[in-house]
């Protein structure tokens, strides 16, 4: 591996890394205590640093480290969370990306935006020194910034006041220069009787932490340089005014035995040195072991591999699963109990390996949560609107290039809904709403599809205003007649926007169309829906061309289906003579009367030989339903697969899966399929 | 081989469907497969026999007689179903075609194929791009895009009911 390498893996760190931060940061917001999410914080910001600096990204690196001094005044609790320090460093965390693709600021607004942040972020900082002037900085400190510690001597003649000197203004000077502690000696000071206000008596011992060099200081003394004693000496090549345990022992010493002395300063210095260094060798070690498994995780999740590929790998595990199970059916009546045994390995082994096959291609929606509370955060404030952010269902698994493509076609929706729907506070008074607009994000499985629902409280948009609007831009003639379907539709023709406004935020006219075309990229659809006063609804249709559910095996005739577990409520038996030729299809369970469908009627099979039935009851919208099978075998952990164009008029099957035995088992969608034997039911009565 | 040189080529995959005789280009046909358990699926057209698992995959498979208008296949030791790879709206996607048997891979020059019949034929032209006689009897030559691209019956005979009853009475 070359630098290159080297340095293309730091970026993927790096973007993770963000991202981490980023998460972190919305946490710290509404639990600013948390030390777990502080040290995590910093952490993250070290290791950038570290990272940068290694690899050639240095005005990050530099960057970091302010924005990690913040962090650990933090951590050490010298440091109330503010949200102006949120703002900040969620700001901060934003250049981070910038600076991670044009390391050296090439682009004059970048170079802007980063003198402007540091000098917030130092902002921060010196606030809070002024408040507190023995600020303890980290260990890292010294490592970089080139700061140095002097011990200054200065001891004016007793007659410096003759010419106008004031030495105040000289120490004064000294805390200009950098972090400063001066000892002030008044030993020599007469008693009251004797004193002579024309001379002066006291003299000074300084420590001073700077960046500046030896001359910078003797400058400050320049005009004095003649007229008193002075000496100037590097103590160490770090700031030891921050550190907290020297200064006090040094101030101890300065109180009981007035002149401390070059010499004694050095000796603290020396026994706090070693001290740090044990403590540096036992955090070393502790570092280690925690920051292995995080490392781990990298390399595994940054592992990326051509879609395709993993298609084959998919369809290669469930061949094997296929061939196992034959295996050990055929070991089960050999006979052979060594046989047996190794189908039995076998299977054990091929049970990991699908599992972490299926694991390899899905991740959970999640993982795009954080840019979207981001998002909805930033644009509300920026927009003076308060607005919650809900996600039902994050854990929904889906590819994760579609999970990519997602991103940028959802991010635009909820700007849409911030922006257009959410009203301002007063106008949400004013129409009985809560002051605060709630957006929901709320994904499912329907199917072999995905459903992401997004869900606002807002105004809603009135469709007669789509509809004169699609007139006016020649979409649609005068007198065309539009379903409401087909009237939202419109709000995805390209060159269709409704603001009447066009705002920084959203509607150039451009977007919708585009989410469309981005969906339709990975074969996704779009529908909006909107009551007026009552919100917007956009629902985002997924094919799941890879996925897994969780289903209930059954079995009716020859043929095994699934029903997607998801759905199924409880499993009753029956007999034949309570379901089939019943006029009303009622059945009582559990007291409650029940619609049924008995799916060998429905299939239009022959009748069951069996008197035995057995009922799911599954959820149907806000009812519950009944389907009658011959038999439930048991759960199924399913590899849905398309039952491709061919079948594209057939909806109440969703798609198939392969079974053990190497035959085929539908996946039903009981939604669509109750809808649809409702509708031929009614088809029948009013015949 | 690449699918440009496999096109170029003149051989066919023959089959039979009850006694008639079809012929379908090689670069359309994948694999022949005997006959396996088919799963049905509920409220799909007749012709859509069902699905099968193919390696892994699930691969759609048409009864051929009844998209032709015939009865349904009975299945025999020679039943097969042959993968196709077809061109539906500008997807190619795989199909099973269940035949009766399958016959020969046949070297068909282009000056033996006669072009298709005009009106007045006993066979719907639109999916047969040729015909060829070979050995005295003709083949029908199909175009697999068009047959399978139509969601209805195709209906390649016309006179489906006589020529039923004559196959039936010979088996």
């Amino acid at each position: 591996m070359n630098i290159d390498k080297f340095r293309s893996k730091f970026l993927e760190e790096a973007a993770e890394k963000t991202e981490n931060l980023e998460q972190s940061l919305l946490a710290l917001e509404n639990d600013a205590e948390n030390k777990e999410i502080i040290e995590s914080v910093f952490r993250d910001m070290h290791s950038l640093k570290g990272g940068g600096a290694m690899f050639g990204f240095a005005k990050l690196s530099e960057f970091t480290h302010d924005l990690e001094n913040i962090y650990d005044l933090v951590r050490n609790g010298k440091l109330k969370i503010t949200r102006n320090l949120l703002d900040v460093t969620l700001a901060s965390v934003d250049h981070l990306k910038t600076l991670l693709s044009d390391p050296d600021l090439s682009s004059q607004q970048t170079k802007n935006r980063h003198t402007e942040l540091v000098v917030q972020i130092k902002k921060i900082i010196d606030d809070d020194n002024k408040n507190n002037i023995r600020e303890e900085k980290g260990e890292y400190e010294k490592e970089s910034s080139g700061i140095r510690s002097y011990y200054i001597y200065f001891e004016p003649n007793d007659y410096i006041f003759n010419d106008g000197t004031n030495p105040l203004f000289l120490i004064d000077e000294l805390h200009g220069l950098g972090d400063c502690k001066v000892f002030s000696h008044f030993n020599k000071v007469p008693d009251s009787e004797n004193i002579d206000i024309t001379r002066c008596y006291v003299y000074w011992e300084a420590i001073l932490a700077t960046s500046e060099d030896v001359n910078s200081i003797s400058d400050v003394f320049i005009f004095v340089e003649d007229d008193c004693k002075l000496e100037i000496n590097e103590i160490v090549d770090h700031n030891i005014v921050q550190n907290e345990n020297i200064m006090q022992e040094i101030s101890n010493l300065a109180l009981s035995k007035n002149d401390v002395g070059l010499l004694e300063i050095q000796t603290i210095i020396k026994k706090y040195a070693e001290q740090k260094i044990s403590d540096e060798q036992v955090d070393d070690v502790s570092k280690r072991f925690t920051n292995a498994p995080s490392v781990k995780e990298n390399i595994i999740s940054s592992i990326r591999v051509s879609s395709i590929k993993l298609d084959n790998l998919m369809n290669l595990v469930s061949e094997l699963v296929t061939t196992q199970a034959r295996l050990s059916l055929y070991a089960e009546n050999s006979g052979s109990s060594e046989l047996v045994s190794i189908a039995e390995n076998v299977q054990k082994i091929t049970r990991q390996l699908r599992d972490n096959a299926f694991d390899i291609v899905l991740v959970p929606i999640e993982t795009m949560l954080t840019r979207f509370q981001r998002l909805v955060r930033d644009l509300s404030n920026e927009l003076n609107k308060s607005v919650k952010f809900i996600a039902e269902g994050a854990e929904t698994e889906l590819d994760k290039t579609i999970i990519e493509t997602l991103t940028d076609p959802l991010l635009h929706i909820l700007r849409n809904c911030i922006d257009h729907g959410i009203e301002s506070p007063d106008e949400r008074i004013k129409s009985g709403k809560p002051e605060q607009g709630t957006i929901l994000l709320k994904a499912y499985y329907s199917g072999t599809n995905v459903h992401i629902k997004i869900k606002d409280d807002g105004a809603g948009i009135d469709p007669e205003k789509i509809r004169l609007k699609g007139v006016e831009k020649g979409l649609i003639s005068k007198d065309a007649e539009l379903s409401r379907k087909e009237i939202f539709d419109l709000l995805f023709e390209p060159g269709f926007s409704t603001a009447k406004n066009v705002t920084d935020v959203s509607g150039r006219g451009v977007g919708m169309d585009v989410v469309k075309r981005k969906l339709a990229e990975v074969r996704g659809e779009v529908e909006v829906d909107s009551e007026i006063n009552e919100g917007t609804t956009i629902t985002i249709k997924l094919p799941l061309t890879l996925s897994i559910i969780d289903g209930l095996l059954v079995k009716i005739s020859d043929n095994h289906y699934i029903i997607p577990l998801s759905v199924v409520g409880k499993i009753y038996s029956t007999d034949q003579e309570s379901v089939v030729n019943k006029f009303n299809n009622l059945i009582v369970l559990d007291g409650e009367r029940i619609p049924f469908y008995y799916l060998r009627e429905e299939f239009n099979l022959p009748n069951n030989k069996e008197e035995h039935e057995q009922i799911i009851v599954v959820s149907y919208e806000d009812k519950k339903i009944g389907i009658v099978v011959d038999e439930v075998v048991g759960e199924y952990q399913a590899v849905l697969k398309a039952l491709g164009k061919l079948f594209k008029n057939q909806e109440i099957i969703s798609g198939a899966t392969i079974l053990g035995d190497g035959t085929v088992a539908l996946v039903m969608d009981t939604n669509k399929m109750i809808l649809q034997f409702s509708k031929d039911n009614l088809k029948t009565e009013s015949k | 081989m690449s699918k440009e040189t496999i096109e170029k080529v003149n051989s066919f995959l023959s089959f039979n469907l009850g006694e008639e005789e079809f012929a379908a280009h090689v670069s359309k046909v994948l694999n022949i497969l005997e006959m396996t358990k088919i799963t049905e699926v509920p409220k799909s057209p007749e012709y859509m026999k069902g699905v099968i698992n193919l390696r892994g995959t699930v691969l759609p498979v048409v009864d051929t007689r009844i998209k032709f208008g015939m009865t349904p296949t009975e299945y025999t030791t020679n039943t097969c179903i042959i993968v196709m790879e077809v061109n539906i709206e500008g997807d190619e996607v795989q199909v099973g075609a269940l035949v009766d048997s399958v016959q020969a891979v046949l070297e068909i020059a282009d000056n033996q194929i006669q072009p298709s019949p005009g009106i007045g034929s006993k066979y719907k032209s639109d999916f047969i791009y040729g015909m060829a006689k070979i050995d005295e009897k003709f083949i029908m030559l199909l175009d697999m895009d068009k047959v399978f691209s139509v969601d209805e019956v195709v209906l390649v005979k016309e006179k489906t009911q006589e020529g039923e009853k004559k196959i039936e009475n010979k088996e």
